[in-house]
C-alpha cells in the first residue's frame, strides 16, 4: 500500500518586478513596475507596489505583494501613532530607522520584502534608503533592487555615480535628466526581464509634496 | 555551484555600422581568489574575426587551441579565409559533438565577412546559435551586462562611439560582479584593420 | 602467376608502373564518352545514354548525378564503380555541410572524390576505380570545371572529355571551344562535341546534361541572393537544343 502523503505548505512566494529610487539635491525619485507575477504566470499588469506614504516618504516594496501590502499597513499605523504622540509627521530618516526594527522584529519569520525608501531628510536634501528582509539597510545616492536590480545597477552607477567618466564633472543630476534615466533604465530591464513590465510609475519627491507618473512599458 | 560561475568572467560582442567590437574582462581566478589579471578569454580566428569564450578556463584555453587549429586546417584546406558564418557553424558543430558531457564554455563571435558585413553570434555550451541585431552578452557579469547594453546601444555607432559604448557596458557591469573585472581588453574590428586597447578598471 | 608483378594490386612494377592504374584507365576508355566546358556564365556536362536494345527503359540510367546543391558530375567507364563513388561524394558534402552549414566548393568536393580514388590505389585488397570524372559546379569562385582520374589524379580544365570518344572529342573541343563562350552557347557544342562520336540520330533520350550556374533565390530571412546551382536538364529542355543546333 501507498505510504503517507506528505501535505506541504509554502508561506513564501516571490512576484517579482522591479523597483529604484535616486535622490537630488532637492527631491528624491522612487519608481517601481507594476507588473505582479508568479512564475510564468501575470497576475496583474497594474498592481502597484510604491506606496506614498503619509508622511510625504515613498516606499517601495518588492519581492512578495502580499508581505509588502502588510507591511505598509503596518507602517501606515505607526506612522498615525507617531502623529498622535509627536504632533507632527514622522522624518524620512525616522521612518528609515523605524521600517528597520519593524522588519528585524520579524527576524525570524520575515517580510518577504526588498524595500527600497525614498524622501527627503531634516534639511529637504534628497535621502534613499534600501533594505534587506530582516532590516539590513544601508542610506545611499541611489538603489534598486528587484528582480531586474541586477541589470539596472551598473547603469546607474554609470549615469547617477558617474563611475568610469573620467572627463565629467561630479555632480547631482536635476530632476529632468533623472526621469529621462529612469525610464531608460525600466525600459531596458523591461527588454530582458519576463518579470519587469506593464506600466513603470514614477513618484517625485519635493518639499511641495508627491507626485505620480506614470509611463507604459512593453507588455510582452 | 555551478562550473560555468568557478573562474568567473565578462564577455560582450557589438555591431556597428561596418564595424564590430568584441570586449572581455581579464580576471582569472577560482571562486573568489583572484590569480590573475592578464587573463586571455577573447582570440583572434582571422585577421576580421574575433572570438570569446566564457566559462570554465580549462576549457576556454582547451578550445581557443582547438579552434585555432580548425581554422588552420580549413585555410590550408580550402585556400581562402572562413567567414564569421562559417566559423560560427564551425564552432557550434565541435560543441555539439560533445553533447553530453561537453565543455562548459558560452563562446561569443564577433567578425567581419568577406563584404565587411557586420556579424556577432554567441551560443551556449552545445552550439545554440543566437544572432541578435545588436549586441550579446555572456560570463557570470551577464545580467549586468545585459542592462548596460540594453540602455547604451544604438544603431551605426561609427568606430570610435562603439569603442566607448563597449567599453562603458563592460567596465560599468563587472564592477557589480565580483567575480569578473580587473582590467578590460576591447578589440574593434573595422575594414581597415583592428583597434585593440586594454582598459584599466577597479582591482578588488 | 603470369606476371611475377600481378601478386598484389597494388604494388609497383620494376619499371615504376601501378599496372592496375593502367588498367583501370583503359576500362574508362571502353566507356561511353562525356564531355564537360566552361561558358563565362556556367558549365556543362554530357554524355551518351546509349542502351543497346530498344527494350531497355531509357530513364532507369543515370549518368549525369548531383552530388550536392551546387555540384554534380559525370562518368565514363564502369558505372556501378562510379556509383560508389556517387555515394561516397554525397555522404562527403553532406557531412561538410553539417558542419559548415555551407555548400562545399568544387575544389574541395574534387579532392575529396580524388582522396577516395587515391586510396583504392594504395591499399590492400581493392581495385582502383574503373572510372574517369568530369565534376562540374559553381561556387563563390564562379563555375569550375574538373576531371578526376582513376590514380586520384584531377585537373581543372576549360574543356575536357573522357571515355571511347576522348581524343577526337578533345580535337573537336580544341578547334570549337572560346573563352567568351556562354553557358547556352556551351551547352551547344557540348551537344555537338557528343555527336562527332554518335552512333544513328540523337534524341532527346539518348543523352544526359548537366548544368552548372548562378540561380536567384530568396532566403529564409526573404534576401534575396544568387547562389551556385547544379541541375540536370529534362528531356523537354534538351530536346529544345536539339532543335535548335
Amino acid at each position: 500500500m501507498g505510504g503517507n502523503i506528505e501535505h506541504r505548505f509554502s508561506p513564501y512566494t516571490d512576484n517579482g518586478g522591479t523597483t529604484l529610487a535616486i535622490a537630488g539635491e532637492d527631491f528624491c525619485v522612487v519608481a517601481g513596475d507594476t507588473r505582479q507575477s508568479e512564475g510564468y504566470l501575470i497576475n496583474a499588469r497594474y498592481s502597484p507596489k510604491v506606496y506614498h506614504l503619509k508622511n510625504n516618504a515613498v516606499l517601495a516594496t518588492g519581492g512578495m505583494h502580499a508581505d509588502g501590502v502588510a507591511l505598509v499597513k503596518r507602517i501606515g499605523q505607526n506612522l498615525d501613532w507617531y502623529v498622535h504622540k509627536h504632533e507632527k509627521q514622522m522624518s524620512a530618516p525616522a521612518l528609515a530607522q523605524m521600517l528597520s526594527t519593524i522588519l528585524y522584529s520579524k527576524r525570524f519569520f520575515p517580510y518577504y520584502v526588498w524595500n527600497t525608501l525614498g524622501g527627503l531628510d531634516e534639511n529637504g536634501k534628497g535621502c534613499v534608503f534600501s533594505y534587506d528582509p530582516v532590516g539590513n539597510f544601508e542610506k545611499q545616492h541611489w538603489s534598486c533592487s528587484g528582480s531586474a536590480g541586477h541589470l539596472i545597477q551598473p547603469f546607474l552607477d554609470n549615469q547617477i555615480g558617474h563611475k568610469h567618466q573620467s572627463n565629467v564633472e561630479h555632480h547631482l543630476l536635476p530632476l529632468d535628466q533623472v526621469l529621462k534615466i529612469v525610464k531608460d533604465a525600466f525600459n531596458g530591464a523591461t527588454e530582458r526581464d519576463i518579470y519587469t513590465g506593464d506600466f513603470v510609475e514614477i513618484f517625485i519627491i519635493t518639499k511641495d509634496g508627491v507626485t505620480v507618473q506614470k509611463h507604459d512599458l512593453k507588455k510582452d | 555551484m555551478s562550473i560555468m560561475e568557478y573562474n568567473g568572467g565578462a564577455i560582450i560582442a557589438m555591431k556597428g555600422k561596418g564595424c564590430v567590437a568584441i570586449a572581455a574582462d581579464r580576471r582569472f581566478g577560482v571562486q573568489a581568489l583572484t590569480l590573475g589579471t592578464d587573463f586571455q578569454k577573447v582570440f583572434p580566428a582571422t585577421d576580421k574575426i574575433y572570438f570569446g569564450l566564457a566559462g570554465l578556463a580549462t576549457d576556454v584555453q582547451t578550445l581557443s587551441e582547438k579552434f585555432r587549429m580548425k581554422v588552420d586546417m580549413y585555410h590550408l584546406r580550402e585556400e581562402r579565409e572562413i567567414t564569421p558564418k562559417t566559423f560560427a557553424h564551425m564552432v557550434s558543430s565541435t560543441l555539439y559533438e560533445k553533447r553530453f558531457g561537453g565543455y562548459f564554455c558560452f563562446p561569443t563571435i564577433a567578425g567581419l565577412d568577406a563584404k565587411n558585413e557586420p556579424y556577432i553570434c554567441n551560443m551556449d555550451g552545445i552550439g545554440c546559435i543566437t544572432t541578435p541585431n545588436d549586441f550579446v552578452v555572456s560570463g557570470t557579469a551577464e545580467n549586468q551586462l545585459y542592462g548596460m547594453c540594453e540602455a547604451l546601444w544604438e544603431p551605426d555607432l561609427e568606430p570610435e562611439d562603439l569603442f566607448e559604448t563597449i567599453s562603458q557596458a563592460l567596465m560599468n557591469g563587472v564592477d557589480r560582479d565580483a567575480i569578473s573585472g580587473w582590467g578590460g581588453i576591447v578589440h574593434v574590428i573595422t575594414p581597415e584593420g583592428v583597434i585593440t586597447r586594454t582598459l584599466k578598471g577597479r582591482m578588488d | 602467376m603470369g606476371d611475377r608483378y600481378s601478386f598484389s594490386l597494388t604494388t609497383f612494377s620494376p619499371s615504376g608502373k601501378l599496372v592496375q592504374i593502367e588498367y583501370a584507365l583503359a576500362a574508362v576508355n571502353k566507356g561511353v564518352t562525356s564531355v564537360g566546358l566552361k561558358g563565362t556564365n556556367g558549365i556543362v556536362i554530357a554524355t551518351e545514354r546509349k542502351s543497346h536494345t530498344p527494350l531497355l527503359e531509357d530513364n532507369s540510367i543515370e549518368k549525369v548525378s548531383t552530388i550536392c546543391r551546387n555540384v554534380g558530375m559525370v562518368y565514363s567507364g564502369m558505372g556501378p564503380d562510379a556509383r560508389i563513388l556517387l555515394d561516397k561524394a554525397r555522404k562527403s558534402a553532406q557531412e561538410y555541410k553539417r558542419v559548415y552549414l555551407e555548400e562545399p566548393s568544387v575544389m574541395i568536393m574534387v579532392k575529396e572524390i580524388a582522396s577516395i580514388m587515391q586510396e583504392f590505389t594504395q591499399s590492400g585488397g581493392v581495385r582502383p576505380f574503373g572510372v574517369s570524372l568530369l565534376i562540374a559546379g559553381f561556387d563563390e569562385t564562379g563555375p569550375s570545371l574538373y576531371q578526376v582520374d582513376p590514380s586520384g589524379s584531377y585537373w581543372a580544365w576549360k574543356a575536357s572529355a573522357i571515355g571511347k570518344n576522348m581524343i577526337n572529342a578533345k580535337t573537336f573541343l580544341e578547334k570549337r571551344y572560346s573563352e567568351t563562350m556562354e553557358l547556352e552557347d556551351a551547352v551547344h557544342t557540348a551537344i555537338l562535341t557528343l555527336k562527332e562520336g554518335y552512333e544513328g540520330t540523337m534524341v532527346e533520350s539518348g543523352i544526359e546534361i548537366g548544368i552548372a550556374y548562378l540561380e536567384n533565390t530568396t532566403t529564409k530571412e526573404g534576401d534575396k541572393i544568387q547562389q551556385g546551382r547544379f541541375k540536370k536538364l529534362s528531356e523537354p529542355e534538351i530536346k529544345d537544343y536539339l532543335a535548335n543546333l
